[in-house]
């Protein structure tokens, strides 16, 4: 059990390793989702939303985590 | 008959990340065999094969089931997920933030935690350096499994990707024999900022195509996502970088 507890673990942490990256990277994919689903926005313009969404999030969670551990 | 321009960037990215996660699990697979003995580390490591092919051959084709664009979705935000959190702990750890991982670091540490136990050495069969090379085998084989699915699957390039995946264990299993010691001169930093790259540009992708968006110029979209990906990581890295030897945990 011991050793299903640890892969369970170690899968888990292959996804969600940092939790705002996470909650980053689901908000940009269900707002991508939710727009372009009900039509308010087309594809294309989805797709943007999915692509720059992404390149903020992480930009933004290597900035939060570069300036709090600073030395 | 799969176009070489196809197949190429997930034979690549599947080797490449394999290559990270295979030099991991060799690293405490042969602190497990030096320090316990070589019967129980051999032994735990094919175990921890047969349960990973147990799982492939369990679970393989109920990907056929799944309609493609939801598999594409699926499979698109685990990719995102897994690569951006590869290429976020890349970036922080080629600005000098955290600290690079260490073939040679990890393999004391691994070798201090079997030598704090009680058991004794000798050449007999040893259930903790067994269990320590199935855990090492089958955790790093997942991650090697979900590559390979996730760069293949939803373009019908898993027999490409597995082969990737295969060359990039024969190597380092051929380099391991022959060298022995943990395979600290592989650049893991520049592999997995580079594959971390790769992954959130196919994430973005598939999981634009699983949302029904009919990316222009198709498959050619995949480059320039990684090439902004690329250029974004490395702008990220020359922003936060700091002076060696200064790092958090």
């Amino acid at each position: 059990m011991n050793i299903l507890r640890e892969v369970a673990s170690g899968l888990l942490k292959m996804f969600v390793g940092d939790a705002w990256l996470t909650v980053g990277v689901l908000s940009v994919v269900s707002l991508t989702g939710l727009l372009t689903g009900s039509g308010a926005a087309p594809p294309l313009l989805g797709g943007a939303i999915l692509f720059f969404g992404c390149i903020v999030v992480l930009v933004a969670s290597v900035a939060v985590y570069g300036r709090r551990h600073r030395r | 008959m799969i176009a070489l321009t196809t197949a190429a960037p997930a034979v690549g990215a599947a080797f490449v990340a394999s290559l990270v996660e295979v030099v991991e699990a060799f690293t405490i697979v042969l602190a497990a065999g030096t320090l316990r003995g070589w019967r129980g580390a051999v032994a735990g490591t094919a175990a921890g094969l047969a349960a990973l092919a147990t799982i492939v051959v369990a679970l393989g084709p109920l990907l056929d089931q799944v309609p493609l664009h939801l598999l594409q979705l699926v499979i698109g935000v685990l990719l995102l997920l897994f690569g951006m959190g590869w290429l976020r702990k890349a970036v922080l750890r080629a600005a000098g933030i955290i600290a690079l991982h260490d073939e040679n670091v990890a393999f004391a540490a691994e070798t201090a935690n079997l030598s704090d136990t009680t058991t004794p050495r000798g050449s007999g069969f040893h259930w903790l350096g067994a269990v320590m090379a199935f855990k090492a085998v089958l955790l790093e084989g997942l991650e090697v499994v979900f590559i390979v699915i996730a760069v293949g699957a939803g373009r019908g390039l898993l027999v490409p990707a597995s082969l990737g995946a295969l060359a990039a264990s024969v190597v380092v299993l051929a380099i391991g024999a022959v060298v022995h010691r943990p395979l600290a001169r592989v650049p893991e930093n520049t592999l997995k900022f580079a594959v971390g790259v790769i992954l959130c540009a196919f994430g973005v992708f598939w999981t634009g195509e699983g949302l029904g968006i009919a990316w222009p110029a198709g498959d050619l979209m995949i480059l320039a996502f990684g090439a902004v990906f690329l250029i974004v990581g490395l702008g990220a890295v020359a922003v936060i970088r700091q002076p060696r030897g200064v790092f958090t945990q």
